[in-house]
């Protein structure tokens, strides 16, 4: 079972489109594309929250907030962010380059 | 860390890659251990965190500091540090579910039932008492059934408006979600069960619940409605069932996990048209009540709306000191010139109209012509369009998903503080004035600011008051603790109890809805649950 699991992730993060939710499959693992925009991208450059690509934040940084919520932030919990992809999530935000479409208020 | 600035809107980088075990601001704190339940051992605790473990595997159970701080985190005040859970087990399907619900039985180990865990300003993960390990319901993420002639769904409690979403637009299903206003994260069975309203015709969410399977405290499961009958067709589709209703007894409570819940789905009509009525003062509260009761009521306006009031919108999305200098009271007319600067009136109300180019038109003049005369302005995307807070309304009322609301956390200093009150009374103007006054006098003695809204809902008005303060200042905690229990007291001795709370102050207001009540859910408790394992103090429900 875990074997499995573990097989979906490399599976997932490796494929260029994004897994669609399945009627009666748990969700897919995601990309961290797709994690930053159906998670962090509402508040990050949408007026709620600081800004974070092209920042070169620390994945390590990243990572730590995520769990604990720094501030007006919730913190999200490895059942709503795995380990796994909070671990590509954070690598990605290292590295992203900068949206220009992203503001803050 | 080149190129890295600060940002004004957080202290991101601050050195953090130093001070990460420090818990910057993040609530987190290796100091004190969260204790465990009363009459518990530490060996009881072992022994069923190691059962957890053979059940769902060691990296789905958490029971170290550091390892449990994501379902520690809060916004309520909290001076005492006392909602904390001392583990998590996190399940994925009812089978484990069940099997959890034995090892709490043998080990007497209460467990708090979380869905998504993100009702934010109620106390998210944290449990109303200590020692609770947290039965984290998010791995059980499967949509089930999605009927679309029907226009109803069937879900696990993990599932959040953006899976379910996302799930409808992928497949072209016409049908609309309705979401709270953290839609994105959180989760129609979690949001439904503790009786959240959202923005929709379908926004009273528990009605618009149909048939559940629930774990029962001895690891049984049951479903109600039509769903025990084998080869019914009608679980999601008729409510009742026979004999006592029992779904009601499953919302608000502890007297079972529900592990299924279906819901209704509005169809998508082919006419959707927001409005904002912008009006001019403070006092004008009764006025939009007594116009928009009879349209609520008569059902020419549809959803449930929202009656904003200034300082709720710009907290939004700014901060209190761009409005007035920190440590000076938020006054009206500063209040009045920042609303106008932003398109905005002191109290914004926003509905929409639903329906055919037919009905929509037939309908429209009747209610213009109600609101205009009192006192407001009716506008429409053809006058606020570009304007964020109308974006945010006009996404949610049709069951859009953002998180914009987050940024109330901001309003006041760093360090995300919210408590939401949310006293119920009926749809009269008279009554929406006399909560207002009360409310601003309680906030304001504490040094807190009114940033409030009215839902109308069909009869009844919720007034939500987002209690704001920065959690990163002990004094201010503190004061805010106070203050949202004078807020409690003092709102119930006028006969206006709240329709939902969170873990600090659920006790607090079940003694206000009456000793018998209580008597009758401690009865059905001990009865259905008699070693109290199931979320004890969930609405003030002990064992």
């Amino acid at each position: 079972m875990l074997r499995v699991y573990g097989g979906m992730i490399v599976l997932a993060l490796a494929g260029p489109v994004a897994a669609q939710q399945r009627l009666g499959e748990v969700q897919a693992p995601r990309a961290p594309e797709q994690v930053y925009a159906k998670v962090c991208g509402y508040c990050h450059g949408r007026n709620v929250g600081p800004i974070l690509l092209g920042r070169h934040l620390p994945a390590e940084t990243v990572k730590y907030v995520a769990r604990h919520g720094q501030n007006g932030m919730p913190a999200f919990r490895p059942t709503e962010v795995t380990p796994a992809e909070l671990d590509a999530l954070a690598a990605w935000i290292a590295t992203a380059p900068a949206r220009k479409e992203e503001h803050g208020q | 860390m080149s190129g890295f600035s600060i940002d004004r809107r957080g202290l991101l980088g601050t050195g953090l890659g130093a001070s990460l075990a420090a818990g910057l601001g993040t609530g987190a704190s290796a100091a004190n251990p969260a204790p465990l339940a009363p009459g518990r051992t530490k060996a009881d605790f072992a022994g069923a965190m190691k059962a957890f473990r053979g059940v769902v595997g060691a990296e789905w159970v958490f029971g170290d500091e550091e390892a449990v701080a994501p379902w520690s985190k809060t916004y309520i005040p909290d001076p005492a540090h006392q909602y904390k859970p001392v583990g998590a087990v996190c399940p994925q399907s009812v089978e484990e579910v069940q099997e959890i619900v034995r090892i709490a039985n043998t080990y007497k180990q209460p467990l708090w039932t979380v869905s998504t865990g993100k009702n934010m300003g109620y106390g998210m993960t944290a449990p109303a008492t200590p020692g609770q390990v947290v039965l984290d319901l998010k791995r059980m993420n499967r949509i089930l059934e999605v009927d679309a002639d029907l226009g109803t769904c069937l879900l696990e409690p993990g599932v959040t408006y953006q899976q379910l979403k996302d799930y409808l637009e992928e497949n072209k299903i016409p049908l609309w979600i309705d979401v709270p206003t953290v839609g994105p994260i959180a989760s129609p069975v979690g949001n439904t069960l503790d009786r959240g309203v959202g923005y929709t015709p379908y926004g009273e969410h528990f009605m618009f619940q149909c048939g559940m399977e629930v774990c029962l405290p001895d690891g049984r499961l049951m479903r109600t409605g039509m769903g025990s009958i084998k080869g019914s067709t009608a679980w999601q589709a008729f409510k009742w069932g026979y004999g006592p209703y029992l779904d009601g007894l499953f919302t608000q409570s502890n007297f079972g996990i529900v592990t299924k819940m279906g819901l209704w789905l509005m169809p998508k009509p082919p006419v959707y048209k927001p409005f904002m009525v912008r009006h001019a003062n403070m006092e004008d509260v009764p006025k939009i009540i007594e116009a928009m009761r009879p349209l609520r009521v008569s059902n020419l306006v549809a959803n449930c709306n929202l009656m904003m009031s200034a300082s709720y919108q710009l907290a939004m999305f700014k901060r209190r000191n761009e409005i007035v200098p920190d440590g000076a009271p938020l006054d009206e007319a500063s209040l009045k010139k920042a609303a106008t600067a932003n398109g905005l009136g002191m109290w914004n109300t926003y509905f929409a109209l639903y329906g055919t180019e037919q009905t929509v038109a037939g309908v429209e003049p009747i209610i213009r012509a109600t609101l205009t005369a009192s006192g407001g302005e009716v506008l429409t995307a053809a006058e606020m369009e570009g304007n964020p807070w109308f974006h945010h309304h006009q996404t949610l009322m049709q069951g859009g998903l953002n998180l914009d609301e987050v940024g109330l956390l901001r309003w006041r200093g760093a360090g995300g503080g919210l408590a939401w009150f949310a006293p119920v009374a009926a749809a009269r103007g008279v009554e929406a004035e006399r909560q207002t006054a009360l409310a601003k006098e309680i906030v304001e003695k504490h040094g807190f600011d009114y940033t409030a809204a009215y839902a109308i809902g069909w009869r009844d008005l919720h007034h939500i008051i987002a209690l704001l303060f920065d959690k990163a200042d002990p004094a201010q905690e503190q004061k805010a603790d106070a203050c949202y229990r004078e807020l409690v007291t003092r709102f119930g001795a006028q006969g206006w109890a709240s329709y939902r709370t969170g873990v600090n102050s659920m006790d607090l207001v079940a003694q206000q809805y009456g000793e018998v009540n209580r008597d009758f859910n401690r009865t059905l408790k001990r009865a259905i649950d008699p070693n109290g394992i199931l979320s004890p103090g969930k609405s003030g429900i002990h064992p």
